[in-house]
């Protein structure tokens, strides 16, 4: 090996390469991602690696003895979930050393989420990290890695303003509800799924005076324990089909492989309240309705790219804060990709 | 009091117009601005161009002593006229956003149109109505029921914007401002029937005469008005059977105000042409 560190790496695919469609083919299940990040640490030229998989992105970070192991991890990676090769590699993005660095700590910082400034990415590193260092499948690299590139998204966010003016989801979800009944007072909400997005979403419908919130997962204990929160109901998720014409506005994160609302179930309950629109806000990944809802009558469908679109519209106005971000993690970058030079060099010495 | 007034009812007329258009660019200033426009504002200039425009409304009917909805010109301005009455009682009651903006925008339209348009202002003989007060009644209440068409159609408009925009996911521009889908279609549905109440109030007025005086109505205005009122019984029956509602409810709510409203100008000429009554003749309003 002639340069030390020349092998670390991140493949991975994002909002930036794939629209929504291909991003919920690429999208894995927690258990699935484990198991990704436990067969690459097994292979012999990995010697530290870490699965990150949101619903918005899929990064492998990882170190390797070879600077020749792109295509192995690509053909690993597809292999394990069926995907196509191609259609990975068309959407997918490749960075190595300094790059991957400068990479980790944008993702971090929030500068490379789809929302940009938001700060749920980085809890959601944090967890990835949690999970792979508890695996041991990182070791002094990685671990330093991101235990800097959290420091500096925590530094950089406090020198600039990149969260100011920010709009959540939630918010933009209530500015749509606002725009569909105006008060909301009479609106009726459901919750199927119990994700931490759908539960903010909910929470702010909650505090603009929504009638009330009725929570629906597979899992009745967490549904249960989720409505408590709200001051809601909780109901079976095999009960919510039939009850559907009763709720004005539908959010959705389940983890369910496939679609469960579709113009087949959902027809029917608008033909109960044919006056009445409806609101719904598709936050799962996979999606959990089917796209051609939106064709119907008196329906309106947002998923997470059309709210984070919306919520990204006064991004113009945080440019400069987003540019001086920028710079301020690439000193962080370059600090600690030195440092991890050395440390290198040194245990080789 | 009004003869002291030195100014013709047309220059009247004409000024508010003005002010109605002074109204509605406001309101596009306002927009392109990206600024929601100071309401107090919008309804000082429509109560601006209301007054001045009541005041024409008044000196035309002093010299044709009578109510002035002889010829398609006065039609048209009696409707723009409504169309503003109509905003000052439904605005602060449903305070729907840039409903002024839109009213300003089609009393502009009619009353500057109008005006543009001198063969709509034919003279016609004094004393039109005969002194029939019943039958000023039928024209006043059909007119009436004419500008509340008229708002139930701006409010078809603004809704089918909203409902674009959020189909569309538009979030900038007009569609913020807009008031929600749900408060527009339901406003749409109370005025619609406010509106259809109106309008069978006149024909019952105008049939009591029309029985009476059956050779004085043109039957071309008699079918054709006919035509526009089983047009929206028919709306406001599929409306509240609910077979009928929002994006197509909206539609047929604007089809129906343009027929209506392309109606006026042969209704107007087969009157004329059918029916010139002499001076102590009674005849319809409209």
């Amino acid at each position: 090996m002639s340069e030390v560190l020349q092998s670390l790496f991140v493949l991975g695919s994002s909002h930036h390469q794939a629209p929504l469609e291909v991003r919920e083919r690429f999208s894995l299940t927690a258990e699935q991602t484990q198991s990704l990040q436990k067969k690459i640490y097994a292979d012999e030229d990995i010697r530290e690696c870490l699965v990150v998989n949101t619903c918005n992105r899929l990064e492998i970070y990882g170190l390797a003895t070879t600077p020749d192991i792109e295509p192995r991890i690509r053909d690993l990676l597809c292999q394990e979930h069926g995907l196509s090769r191609e259609l990975f590699d068309a959407h997918s993005f490749w960075h190595t050393n300094l790059e991957a660095l400068q990479h980790a700590l944008e993702v971090c910082t929030g500068l490379d989420s789809q929302m940009v400034g938001e700060t749920d990415i980085l809890g959601q590193m944090k967890g990835a990290y949690a999970s792979a260092r508890d695996a041991g499948c990182t070791s002094t690299v990685l671990n330093r890695l991101f235990e800097k590139s959290f420091q500096a998204a925590k530094s950089a966010r406090s020198q600039t303003a990149i969260t100011r003016g920010q709009i959540s989801i939630g918010n933009v979800a209530v500015d749509l509800a606002s725009r569909i009944f105006g008060k909301l007072n009479s609106s009726r909400v459901l919750l199927l799924g119990s994700g931490d997005v759908s539960e903010k979403t909910a929470q702010a419908l909650k505090s603009r005076g929504v009638a009330d919130i009725t929570v629906s997962s597979r899992t009745f204990e967490n549904a249960h324990k989720l409505a408590h929160q709200l001051g809601g109901a909780a109901i079976e998720f095999s009960d919510f089909e039939a009850q559907l014409e009763h709720f004005d506005i539908i959010i959705c994160s389940t983890a369910a492989p496939t679609t469960i609302l579709s113009q087949g179930n959902l027809t029917p309950a608008l033909k109960q309240r044919p006056e009445r629109p409806c609101f719904l806000i598709d936050l799962a990944m996979p999606r959990d309705i089917a796209p051609d809802v939106e064709k119907l009558e008196n329906v309106y469908l947002y998923n997470l790219d059309d709210l984070s679109a919306i919520a990204n519209e006064n991004l113009e106005q945080r440019r400069a804060e987003i540019d001086h971000a920028r710079e301020i993690l690439k000193r962080h970058a370059w600090t600690l990709w030195l440092q991890l030079r050395r440390r290198e060099l040194m245990s080789r010495s | 009091m009004l003869q002291d007034i030195a100014m013709t009812d047309r220059t009247a007329f004409a000024i508010g117009a003005t002010i109605y258009l002074a109204a509605f660019l406001f309101g596009c200033i306002a927009l392109l601005l990206k600024k929601p426009y100071p309401r107090a504002a919008m309804f000082a200039l429509l109560s601006g161009g209301f007054l001045i425009q009541t005041l024409g409304l008044n000196l035309r009917g002093a010299a044709i002593k009578a109510c002035p909805l002889g010829n398609t010109f006065e039609i048209a301005q009696f409707i723009a006229w409504s169309l503003v009455l109509l905003y000052f009682i439904v605005g602060p009651v449903f305070r729907l956003r840039l409903l002024g903006f839109f009213v300003a925008g089609l009393t502009a339209l009619l009353s500057g149109g109008s005006l543009l348009l001198p063969a709509w202002d034919q003279p016609y003989p004094a004393g039109i109505f005969g002194g029939n007060p019943w039958i000023e009644l039928h024209a006043a209440l059909a007119i009436f029921s004419y500008g509340v068409f008229a708002i139930v159609a701006l409010v078809s408009v603004m809704f089918l914007i909203q409902q674009h925009g959020l189909k569309k996911k538009q979030f900038k521009g007009l569609y913020q401002y807009l008031p929600s889908v749900q408060q527009l279609d339901l406003m749409a549905k109370r005025l619609m029937i406010t509106g259809v109440i109106f309008l069978t109030a006149a024909l019952l007025f105008g049939a009591v005469f029309w029985i009476n005086n059956p050779h004085l109505v043109p039957m071309f205005k008699l079918g054709v008005t006919c035509f526009i009122w089983a047009g929206y019984i028919v709306v406001v029956i599929l409306r509240l059977q609910k077979k009928l509602v929002t994006r197509r409810h909206a539609i047929a709510a604007i089809i129906l105000f343009l027929l209506a409203m392309a109606s006026l100008w042969p209704v107007q000429s087969a009157r004329h042409t059918e029916s010139i009554p002499s001076s102590s003749a009674t005849t319809d309003a409209k």
